[in-house]
């Protein structure tokens, strides 16, 4: 069995297939397969050979966000939740548990414990840089607790609010 | 010269003053907040010492916790680069007064070209052009005989103005007595003040300004001009020198401005004199003083070969200016791109994180200031600019290829930053021409959106094949990568024994 990537692209999918083919590979892209050669990549540098062209791209990742920097672009791509399962609980989860998206200072909480709220209502304000960010109602429901007041400084990805 | 200097600053100017120190044989200590434990300052630096929680009013902007450390480390100056404490004529005295030198003009110059009004007067005084306008009265007849004499469009600005509130365009006198009323009432609610004065309004102005320098033995030079009309809310972001605006008749004239202005307020150390400039008429007027290093200094070196900061230095230790003004000359073309971390196509919100990747680019002509490198975060406490990307051209064209190529090569990856922007502005026929002036990224530029398009092929192609690399040389005992790929049926995880990648198996 061959290994398949799938990055979301907009809101579309691309697959990607490798297959080892003796010092190469063939990657296939939405069914167009390319010859390359490519070695283990070093310090974020990944070497790739397509016929007489060679080329040098950059690469990083942070959790599902892949970066590839190459022939003078930078690209940011998306792997999808893996599971289906997963996915449902995960955004599940992420509608009831809100949280910051960036680091920043709470200017203000809008809510609180028992609030009833519509969706898209702000619940907090959040400046980061001297910009002003709202952390909004996924859906509409109850307020069931909230982490964070007025003046605190917050991390990515802590929780602001919890909804029942 | 001085044994030992503290640096009141962080990011890249911290950077570039402590690599100019140690060239010299200079020891530096740098001040960290909580939030720049790990920046590339601090490593750099020969002491470095936490001044305070990340906050700037409890850290870079904490005079006093600056200045017990420059105690404490036994230093005999401190430099302000820009920003935080640099324009605090309070600061600079206390820096004197606790035995320092301060790295910049006297405290004296520093209050009188601070304000605006005073700026005004002595500019003035010095014969110095500045925008005509008329704040002796408050009488609507006054102002609107004043408003004749000036001659439309004038605008309304508020005495204890800033950030455009109670500024006012009035075209025509008809308008004049409506735009005063309410812009004082705007003035009155934002400023507890309804003050207003007029200013003649200066139609698609180009901002160019000089590097100027004293001693203490009344000597001053300039160092010729940046045009800087390339902004974004007020905030500069190309810069270039020569100007394609001035001829050298022009030119010559400001320059003398800008040298009879230092000589009018005894001006010592680097200073710069902003002016505006009316393309039509090709009028120059003052605008306002910078009493420091501008963050735009890197251009003014590349083209006249004199390294600003170290004749900071030299001038502060008491040294005369080491050249007269016929011995300056500007050769050849520089532009300066600053390097912002913010996301063009969400309204230029700061984007903050890890920078997982830098790769600069270097070679001929192209110089880079930055104040972070693989691995450093961008945070949410300080200005987002992180990095400037400055080149050397032959000429305009040559430059303009320059920056076109160095823009294409540098990677930043983790951060989104304003590069595709910069990129698009190079490009643009209007800047290409040189005829871009202050108003003009918000007239080209102001639903700008970076182009969307799908990644090519070979973007994707590399993706994969670094994950299926770096999986296989990873090996098993990689949580971070084994915990993702393990909900996917189709990662090569649970493949990775049946391929060989031309690396050793880690198992």
């Amino acid at each position: 069995m061959n290994p398949e990537y799938t990055y979301q692209v907009g809101d579309r999918i691309k697959t990607v297939r490798i297959e080892r083919d003796g010092e190469g590979f063939v990657v296939t892209v939405d069914g167009r397969a390319y010859d390359i050669r490519a070695e283990r990549p070093e310090h974020g540098r990944l070497n790739l050979q397509v016929g007489d062209r060679r080329l040098r791209a950059v690469v990083a990742r942070d959790g599902l966000r892949r970066y590839v920097a190459m022939a003078g672009e930078t690209w940011t791509l998306e792997r999808p939740q893996a599971q289906t399962k997963r996915r449902g609980a995960a955004a599940d989860r992420a509608q009831k548990r809100l949280e910051a998206v960036m680091p920043g200072l709470v200017l203000d909480v809008l809510v609180q414990p028992g609030d009833a709220v519509e969706q898209g209502q702000s619940l907090v304000l959040l400046s980061a840089m001297k910009m002003e960010l709202r952390v909004a109602a996924a859906t509409a429901g109850v307020v069931k607790a909230v982490h964070c007041a007025a003046g605190e400084v917050v991390e990515r990805g802590q929780v602001l609010v919890e909804m029942e | 010269m001085f044994q030992k200097i503290l640096i009141a600053n962080r990011g890249e100017v911290a950077v570039r003053l402590i690599r100019a120190c140690q060239e010299m044989g200079i020891r530096t200590v740098a001040v960290y907040s909580d939030a720049d434990a790990h920046a590339l300052h601090t490593m750099l630096a020969d002491e470095s010492v936490r001044i305070g929680p990340p906050a700037p009013a409890a850290s870079y902007l904490c005079g006093d916790c600056i200045l017990d450390t420059a105690r404490r480390l036994g230093c005999d100056a401190l430099h302000p680069g820009y920003g935080f404490l640099s324009e605090n004529a309070d600061f600079a005295a206390a820096v004197q007064a606790a035995g320092f030198t301060w790295i910049g003009p006297d405290p004296a110059a520093m209050r009188t070209m601070g304000s605006k009004t005073s700026a005004r007067a002595a500019m003035q005084a010095a014969g110095v052009p500045v925008v005509p306008g008329y704040q002796a009265s408050q009488q609507d007849a006054d102002l609107l005989a004043a408003a004749a004499a000036i001659g439309y469009p004038v605008l309304v600005k508020a005495t204890a103005g800033g950030g455009g509130k109670g500024m006012r365009t009035v075209t025509r006198p008809a308008d004049l007595p409506d735009a005063l009323a309410s812009a004082r009432r705007e003035a009155q609610n934002a400023f507890g003040n309804p003050q207003i004065y007029l200013e003649k309004l200066i139609a698609s102005p180009r901002h160019i300004e000089f590097q100027v320098f004293g001693d203490r033995f009344g000597n001053a030079i300039h160092f010729f001009e940046r045009e800087c009309s390339v902004q974004r809310r007020h905030q500069k972001i190309i810069e270039e020198t020569p100007s394609p605006l001035l001829d050298a008749e022009l030119r010559r004239r400001m320059g003398e401005a800008a040298l009879a202005a230092v000589h009018a307020v005894g001006y010592v150390n680097a200073g710069t004199l902003e002016f505006l400039v009316d393309p039509a008429s090709r009028a120059f007027y003052f605008l306002e003083m910078n009493t420091r290093l501008q963050v735009e200094h890197p251009i003014t070196e590349q083209v006249t070969g004199v390294d600003l900061v170290k004749l900071q230095l030299r001038v502060a230790a008491g040294e005369p200016l080491p050249f007269r003004q016929e011995q300056v000359s500007q050769r050849r073309h520089a532009i300066e791109c600053r390097i912002y971390a913010e996301d063009p196509a969400n309204g230029f919100l700061p984007s903050i994180g890890k920078v997982l990747r830098a790769v600069e680019p270097g070679g001929p002509g192209v110089r880079v200031d930055a104040g972070i490198t693989t691995g450093d975060e961008v945070t949410v406490h300080y200005d987002p600019m992180i990095a400037k990307l400055i080149v050397l051209g032959e000429d305009r064209t040559d430059a303009l290829r320059k920056m076109d190529w160095a823009l294409s090569h540098y990677v930043l990856l983790g951060v989104v930053t304003n590069i595709p922007f910069l990129h698009a502005v190079i490009n643009h026929p209007v800047f290409r021409r040189g005829e871009a002036a202050t108003d003009f990224i918000d007239r080209e530029f102001a639903r700008w959106q970076p182009p969307v398009a799908d990644p090519p092929d070979l973007v994707l192609a590399a993706a994969a094949l670094a994950e299926l690399l770096e999986g296989a040389a990873l090996g098993s005992t990689s949580v971070a990568v084994g915990a993702e790929a393990r909900g996917d049926p189709a990662s090569p995880w649970h493949q990775v024994n049946g391929f060989r990648m031309g690396v050793e198996a880690t198992r």
